[in-house]
């Protein structure tokens, strides 16, 4: 499949789906000459390292257990702070460290890992055991590949190394280790229990506050099967068997492409781009979806249920558009949320008037371009002071970014609604469109904006008349 | 009594939070700093989203950005970016640099690299110091304490007094530990200067992270002890530390400059506000206020009405060494048994109680405790609780599930009566809900 032709009725037209110099381009590919991923500036950086990228990406795979090698503190800051929600197991939600002391640091920790391994083995009997390197055990070069290998073969179950220390580099990349960790030790190695002759992976969708299950409940109405989720809400073993899959759908492309990327390689299963945020996105992605899966009848079937859907949205937006039309936004987030949710925001009515393209790649940025005016400012970088200076200058209703950001806006009392992996809401599919509306208007009609900014009556200038 | 650990090669659901995290606490409480991580870029932002978290604040912290190749070649070329850029950007009064595990085995000397830097800047009117926090030692609290100690050091050098100082007897020193929350520092400050003190706390996040509308956003810290104040300091006529870890900071006052210092190391309970009461009345001869004889009625009618629900239940607590000593005191009051009292890491203080203390996590917590009716610990510990059917008494760091725990009081007689009601309601309302599922499933 070298292009792919946009199937009816799409009004909102997308650029080309593939570039081939894509993965040259990209951060922390195999060539990163043409291209470095940006050094983090010291004293002006913000934002994860590479293993909080691996452990992000893999944390939702929710029956296995996740071991950090390393002292404690990296695992200790880190656990249950994902809003990746489960529909079951929750071993995933434990933190294991194996906690290196000084003395294991001088001798080695290969031991102490060992022995942890066959501790979480022993007591939890997952189905598989990921161990996440970190700039120590690195640094004093432990050699995790052997350890988990042996202890895989000793054990009988899957110990799948991921090599994303901090150090090596941004989020971004950690996302992309781990995608290689995926690639290198799990998919292929599993069989689906039974046929699925229209099943699609979601690649890069961690089910944050559970909009997978949103997604999930579309893509059964439309006859679609869901075969791996990579990785929100997943079970390790669907993951084995994702190569079985007809399409790759990549959600979050700045993280995983370079999965589908290979995948498509390997085992030639085509794959697009897609969003959910917004009604618009969310019928592209079903359109897009079924026409992968070269299915007549299914594409007819995409079409009357996207048309339901938007039908009703439409009619049960219309209180939210009145208020929220005109209103101005100031959007700061990472990766494929930077383009999609304009569509969602553009849907309601609300212009983007200042855009972080922080943690984007340049696709992301040509899709901003293209959903956006002229005139909207983007922001590469400079944190809290230069997005809440982007607010003021162009006099915002209200910003939208991740939590870390959320007190800063408070400090400025500027209304926010937070769109990033610590929040509780999901904003994805039709349902999700709705609810976002409804949590602007709440945020946005809030009398606290009016109390906040009145003095108090001693600070007024008239005197009290006796 | 003993220290003990349970024999597991792994840590299980962590309690132990890094050293460097308390660094960058303790500097929170200081107006106008900056406290740079030595380190790879999630090593000051992991401990930026926790804090955040339960702060609910924007909090001040700045890296290195250490990456692989800086680690091998030279590290300290990304501090001094890191420095010049913080200085010319946002010109801080304080600098605090932490080094992290990372720069610790990597050997790297950024003391003396900071050292070369002041002379070389000529840096004069700020304060900057660093200190060495790798996580594979101690714990937030110890990270907390270092911090302090290494700021009063560059405070006395900064000074420069040779054993000339204008005493001044009315003015005393706060060194409150890392577990007291803004609302307790506050608490602590109200309580000494109603004796007739003026009180510097150092730190005093009581000012910077209680939640206040000072004007807008600043990419330091906002509120805090001013660097004048903290320089005031070193003539205070007396230092009084809250919490054992705590007394290194006071000591070094002492040894410096001679102040007298006294530590106060369980601050929860009855006995532990009499003490604390007593003494400042002692010091200062002035009368106990009556609004604090009022609260002690309060606690002690309060402790009366709660003593039907706390008769006969069991606790398990897992928190840092300093407030587990503070923690065990107040049940011990309430004559709730106590399952295990689990800790972080070994301190002196820990190893002197008169009770069993268990290091070790927050699974740890969930096997001795099972059974008990309730479990004192940070959010972690909330599915362990559930898991044996204890009521979660959120408390420590880090606190997600509750709105403005960090203006909770646990000190003085006010705050006694906070936990011993808090604590109470929780017990209660599991008691409603047993109640209610035994007779739905009859």
């Amino acid at each position: 499949m070298k292009a792919l032709i946009l199937s009816e009725g799409v009004d909102d037209p997308m650029e080309p789906i593939r570039k081939e110099e894509f993965d040259d381009q990209a951060c922390g590919s195999q060539a990163p000459k043409s291209k470095p991923c940006p050094r983090p500036k010291p004293g002006e950086a913000a934002g994860g390292c590479s293993f909080d990228g691996a452990q992000i990406t893999l944390l939702p795979i929710m029956d296995a257990a996740h071991l950090v090698h390393g002292p404690v503190a990296c695992a200790g800051n880190s656990w249950e702070s994902r809003g990746s929600l489960s529909s079951g197991p929750t071993l995933s939600q434990y933190g294991f460290a194996t906690d290196l002391s000084n003395n294991d640091i001088i001798f080695g920790g290969e031991k102490k890992l060992k022995d942890s391994i066959d501790y979480i083995a022993g007591r939890f009997a997952p189905p598989a055991i990921f161990v996440y390197a970190t700039c120590v055990t690195a640094l004093i070069g432990e050699d995790m590949d052997a350890v988990c290998k042996e202890a895989s073969g000793r054990l009988g179950i899957p110990v799948v190394p991921v090599n994303g220390p901090g150090f090596v580099g941004s989020k971004n990349l950690g996302n992309r280790l781990a995608g290689d960790a995926l690639l290198q030790y799990v998919i292929g190695t599993g069989e689906p229990e039974q046929e699925t002759p229209l099943g699609v992976n979601l690649i890069g969708e961690y089910n944050i506050a559970g909009e997978m299950w949103e997604i999930e409940k579309l893509m059964n109405q439309a006859g679609i099967t869901l075969l791996s989720r990579i990785t929100g809400d997943a079970r390790y073993k669907e993951i084995t068997w994702a190569h079985r899959a007809k399409a790759n759908m990549v959600v979050c492309s700045r993280a995983l492409l370079g999965l589908a990327k290979q995948m498509e390689s390997k085992y030639g299963i085509p794959y697009f781009e897609g969003s959910f945020y917004g009604a618009k996105e969310t019928t592209y992605s079903l359109r897009q979806m079924a026409y992968l899966l070269n299915d007549r009848e299914m594409e007819r079937r995409v079409d009357r249920l996207t048309e339901r859907e938007e039908n009703r949205l439409s009619h049960d937006l219309r209180p939210y558009r009145k208020i929220l039309k005109g209103k101005k936004a100031v959007l700061y987030t990472g990766g494929v949320k930077s383009w999609s949710v304009i569509s969602a925001l553009k849907e309601l009515g609300i212009q983007v008037v200042g855009v972080g393209t922080n943690k984007s790649s340049d696709e992301d940025v040509q899709r901003i371009a293209d959903r956006v005016s002229d005139d909207t400012e983007y922001i590469p970088e400079g944190g809290a002071s230069r997005i809440i200076k982007t607010v003021r200058e162009r006099k915002a209703d209200i910003m939208i970014a991740g939590g870390r950001n959320m007190y800063v806006a408070m400090k400025e009392q500027i209304p926010f609604v937070d769109i990033n992996q610590e929040r509780h809401k999901a904003y994805a599919g039709y349902e999700g469109l709705l609810r976002l509306a409804k949590e602007l208007v709440d945020s946005l009609d809030n009398p606290i904006w009016r109390l906040a900014s009145s003095p108090a009556p001693w600070d007024k200038e008239d005197s009290y008349d006796r | 009594m003993t220290v003990k650990r349970r024999s597991k090669p792994v840590s299980v659901n962590p309690l132990k939070i890094g050293q460097s995290l308390g660094g960058i606490l303790a500097m929170q409480g200081c107006y106008r700093a900056m406290p740079i991580v030595h380190g790879s870029q999630g090593c000051s932002a992991f401990p930026k989203a926790l804090l955040t978290r339960h702060f609910r604040e924007p909090i001040a912290v700045q890296t290195s950005a250490l990456q692989e190749m800086d680690v091998i070649f030279d590290a300290n070329r990304n501090l001094e970016e890191a420095i010049n850029a913080v200085l010319s950007k946002h010109r801080p009064d304080i600098i605090g640099i932490i080094g992290t595990e990372l720069t610790d085995v990597a050997g790297v000397d950024y003391q003396s690299m900071l050292k070369s830097y002041k002379r070389e800047r000529n840096m004069r009117g700020g304060l900057a110091f660093s200190v060495t926090l790798p996580d594979f030692r101690g714990s937030l609290e110890s990270g907390f304490s270092v911090t302090v100690e290494a700021m009063i050091d560059e405070l006395i050098q900064q000074a420069g007094l040779r054993g000339q100082r204008n005493v001044n007897s009315r003015q005393i020193t706060l060194l409150p530990g890392s577990y007291l929350t803004p609302g307790d520092v506050m608490e602590l400050k109200e309580i000494v200067s109603s004796f007739g003190f003026e009180v510097i706390a150092l730190p005093d996040i009581s000012t910077s992270l209680s939640g206040h509308l000072l004007t807008g956003f600043s990419p330091l810290t906002r509120g805090g002890v001013p660097l004048d104040s903290m320089l005031q300091s070193l003539q205070s006529g007396l230092t009084i530390a809250f919490g054992s870890s705590m007394e290194r900071p006071a000591r070094r006052l002492h040894n410096a400059l001679g102040t007298p210092y006294k530590v106060f190391q369980s601050t929860m309970g009855l006995k532990a506000s009499d003490e604390l009461f007593h003494f400042l009345h002692q010091i200062s001869g002035v009368p106990v206020p009556i609004r604090y004889c009022w609260q002690r009625e309060n606690l002690l009618d309060c402790m009366l009405d709660a003593h039907f629900q706390f008769a006969g239940m069991s606790a398990v607590a897992a928190l840092e060494p300093d407030h587990i000593c503070s923690v065990s005191s107040w049940l011990e009051e309430l004559g709730v048994e106590q399952k295990a009292l689990v800790t972080s890491c070994e301190t002196t203080a820990v190893a002197e109680m008169e009770r069993d203390v268990w290091v070790g996590d927050l699974d740890d917590a969930e096997v001795l405790g099972s059974g008990a009716d309730l479990l004192i610990s940070s959010s972690h510990g909330m599915a362990g609780a559930e898991r044996i059917g204890a009521a979660h008494l959120p408390a420590g760091f880090p606190i997600w599930n509750e709105l403005g725990s960090y203006m909770n009081v646990s000190v003085g007689y006010r705050g006694a009566m906070e936990w011993t009601n808090k604590a109470g309601n929780q017990l209660m309302r599991r008691e409603a809900e047993h109640r209610e599922s035994s007779i739905r499933h009859r």
